[in-house]
């Protein structure tokens, strides 16, 4: 009777190895007693095989019933933040490609179909490789919450001081502020990794941009660009633990403040090492016709390009400062009422 | 109706579930094959269909509530089950948990039922 072998292996070949050769036989079985009671001794004909294994159901549901506990490459627990960081990753990089086909188009609208078609490639290849990692991600995190969970879950017993506390509306981080943040910090990694070339002064010719005269050293652009990388995923870090907490807590200020101090001092690094900034940035721009030389413009202008490293690390330092001071205020806040 | 009746099937099936355990390791302490239980838990009124009794005797197995052999000696051989010592002892709690269930629901409901014909309590 194939139709028996074909129904035994359509069950278990949906079950683990250890259990199949056991269910089978057991399987086949039941098969062979439910023939005999509807036959009662008479030969089994092809029809009754066929109405005893549809008695039996579909063979996918039986499985089912074997395996017992439902299982999930990604759970119910998991599958709202899932979604979330899904709907992030995918606006982010749908902005940020947006974002680097506009600017090429302005710079060079004659190539506007090779751009196009740049783009349009671009999806194809960078969308499923960023939901690849996204789902990569949280199967991974489902199978480890698996594994610990059932412990977890089983000793711990629950108190209501277990309980998570209020909300309160002036410690609170409204989830759009992160999200944003995200969003934006993504947008700088793509630009930072396919268009730095753009970062700089744009001169235009009868309404067309000629050239860019660039901030920064192309020559050795590569080796920074990592560090770059880093300050924006540090960043991003940052976004995700305010994202997790949802209101302002002390370890979160420390861990928050912690992360623009490594910034900071990173970036100070960097903008101080040898050749970050463009060595030709004056002469270039003579050459692109936005300045004469000796003039007093060129004087001005010289005098603030000379001073960027000082300038930006003011900034950045008044930036931090800034980010403390109103961090700590809503933490202070919240504690007051 | 016959949405009444839908949700009767939905309650019924869910009620149906933990009774079908106790009728089964009642009916183990002499030692039985898959068809032969479904057989005679039908016999005696309590629906079950073999694709979820196989699976359930598994599952009690592996829980430790019943033990089994396979027996090769007939013509074809059969996979046997019979209450463990734990099952036997986890079987009487449970027929009691369940006649207490029983009393107190029906207790329940009598008092209700009873509270009607006296008008409003």
């Amino acid at each position: 009777m194939e139709m028996i072998d074909r129904y035994i292996y359509a069950v278990t070949q949906r079950l683990s190895q250890s259990q199949r050769e056991d269910i089978s036989q057991e399987l086949r079985g039941l098969i062979t007693d439910m023939l005999e009671e509807r036959m009662e001794g008479l030969q089994a004909s092809e029809n009754d095989v066929e109405q005893v294994l549809s008695e039996l159901g579909d063979p996918k549901k039986l499985a089912q019933q074997y395996q017992g506990t439902k299982k999930y490459i990604i759970g119910p627990e998991l599958y709202d933040p899932f979604i979330m960081v899904m709907k992030v990753v995918l606006i982010s990089i749908v902005a940020a490609m947006s974002i680097i086909f506009a600017i090429q188009i302005i710079i060079n609208p004659v190539n506007i179909l090779d751009y196009f078609i740049d783009y349009i490639v671009s999806f194809v290849t960078t969308i499923p490789m960023a939901i690849g990692w996204v789902t990569f991600g949280f199967v991974f995190l489902e199978y480890f919450q698996n594994v610990d969970g059932k412990d977890l879950n089983l000793e711990k017993d629950w108190s209501p001081s277990d309980l998570p506390q209020l909300p309160d509306p002036k410690r609170q981080i409204k989830r759009h502020e992160p999200l944003t943040s995200i969003v934006f910090f993504i947008i700088l990694m793509a630009m930072a990794v396919f268009s730095s070339n753009y970062f700089g002064i744009w001169a235009f010719n009868n309404g067309e941009l000629s050239t860019v005269v660039p901030f920064l050293n192309e020559a050795t652009y590569n080796g920074y660009m990592l560090l770059i990388l880093l300050i924006l995923s540090l960043g991003v870090i940052k976004e995700i633990a305010k994202l997790v907490n949802g209101k302002w807590t002390n370890r979160l200020f420390l861990f928050t403040m912690f992360i623009d101090v490594i910034t900071v001092i990173v970036v100070m690094v960097m903008v101080s090492g040898p050749d970050f900034w463009n060595p030709l940035f004056m002469q270039e721009l003579v050459q692109a016709d936005m300045l004469t030389e000796g003039s007093d413009n060129y004087q001005t202008i010289e005098n603030i390009w000379e001073s960027t490293t000082l300038l930006t690390l003011l900034l950045l330092i008044g930036g931090l400062v800034w980010n403390i001071i109103a961090s700590w205020v809503k933490v202070r806040k919240g504690k007051e009422s | 109706m016959s949405e009444a009746k839908e949700h009767l099937d939905k309650l019924t099936q869910e009620l149906r579930r933990g009774t079908i355990t106790i009728g089964v390791l009642s009916q183990l302490s002499k030692p039985q094959y898959g068809y032969s239980l479904v057989t005679k838990l039908n016999e005696e009124g309590i629906h079950v269909e073999p694709g979820t009794l196989y699976p359930l005797l598994r599952r009690l197995e592996k829980q430790g509530l019943l033990e089994s052999t396979w027996d090769t000696n007939e013509a074809r051989p059969r996979k046997y089950y019979m209450l463990s010592k734990m099952g036997a002892e986890v079987f009487e709690l449970l027929w009691k948990e369940w006649q207490k269930m029983v009393d107190s629901l029906n207790h329940l409901i009598d008092l209700d039922k009873g509270g009607d014909k006296n008008g409003d309590d």
